[in-house]
């Protein structure tokens, strides 16, 4: 239990890893640039495993709605942002700021799709702390 | 938008565009595999940010560069290794006794803690910063409010 623990506080870890290296890149080619090498690196590296390992299959599915293909635009847009902002105000705050986004945002994709998302009262408390901190990020004096 | 006071609102509509990203892209997982997924969204974001790099030199046209670029280190171009290795990671965490739940609340300590660390020592060659009282707050204020959403969650 421990090992897996671990092993998800090390992907949190890697995926910070991965957005400084990708803003110490927008430091010189801009973020956008930054975003596009991302993109085809991470593209060619999992075509690489994929080839490797034959059980994994290209089997682009026939069935999925046109939306489900909308992912990598809001990807490429997000790396875009991240990487603009991360050089500027710092890793720490920039994966707080981002988790505060996400967290909000997927409370309300919850919502619109109306799955059932539990207390009210939880949601309630858990965005506020959420804006708390957000709000103080923002008056903080950049360091 | 000029100076410091926007970067915190691009961070925080990077998050609600990461919230959508993560969404479609789980759409597509359910039609085919989380790291089929995680490939087409590559593929398409390769596409995405081509199209970004064009649009965004023909609206900011950037003055001519005069004075020579730095060099640009090798390292800096392969971000995209390990993003795309948190899909395998999540995979395994997910399916054990952690659940999502528990694997979405140990990523979101890893991220600070990595932060924290990076701003402190400067890894990968962001610039360095002191970690301030005021920086403390925010990570309590949001990973309590962030633990709420994720384990209130039925």
């Amino acid at each position: 239990m421990l090992g897996f623990v671990l092993l998800g506080v090390l992907n949190g870890a890697v995926i910070a890893a991965s957005r400084a290296i990708n803003g110490r890149l927008a430091i010189d080619l801009g973020a956008f640039k930054a975003s596009f090498w991302n993109h085809i690196v991470g593209f060619v590296f999992l075509t690489a495993v994929m080839l490797a390992i034959a059980s994994m299959k290209f089997d682009v599915p026939s069935n999925a709605p046109v939306l489900a293909y909308m992912g990598g635009v809001f990807g490429a847009l997000f790396v875009a942002l991240n990487s603009y902002v991360l050089p500027r105000i710092g890793v720490t705050k920039t994966v707080l700021l981002v988790i505060g986004g996400q967290m909000i945002t997927g409370v309300i994709i919850d919502v619109r799709n109306s799955k059932s998302v539990g207390s009210a009262v939880a949601q309630f408390v858990g965005v506020g702390l959420i804006l708390l901190g957000v709000y103080v990020a923002r008056t903080a004096k950049g360091k | 938008m000029k100076g410091r006071s926007a970067d915190w609102i691009l961070a925080v509509a990077g998050g609600a565009l990461l919230a959508v990203m993560i969404h479609y892209n789980s759409v597509m997982a359910k039609h085919s595999s989380p790291v089929l997924a995680s490939w087409l969204a590559h593929g398409i974001g390769t596409l995405g940010a081509f199209v970004l790099v064009v649009a965004g030199a023909k609206i900011f046209r950037p003055a001519p560069a005069t004075e020579p670029k730095a060099k640009v280190p090798a390292w800096a171009y392969l971000g995209g290794i390990p993003g795309a290795f948190t899909v395998w990671l999540a995979a395994v965490t997910v399916n054990s006794k952690l659940g999502l739940s528990g694997t979405l609340a140990l990523m979101l300590v890893g991220q600070v803690t990595f932060g924290i660390l990076s701003d402190r020592f400067g890894f990968f060659g962001v610039p360095k910063r002191r970690f301030v009282l005021t920086d403390f707050y925010v990570v309590l204020a949001v990973l309590s409010g962030s633990a709420i959403l994720i384990f209130f969650r039925s």
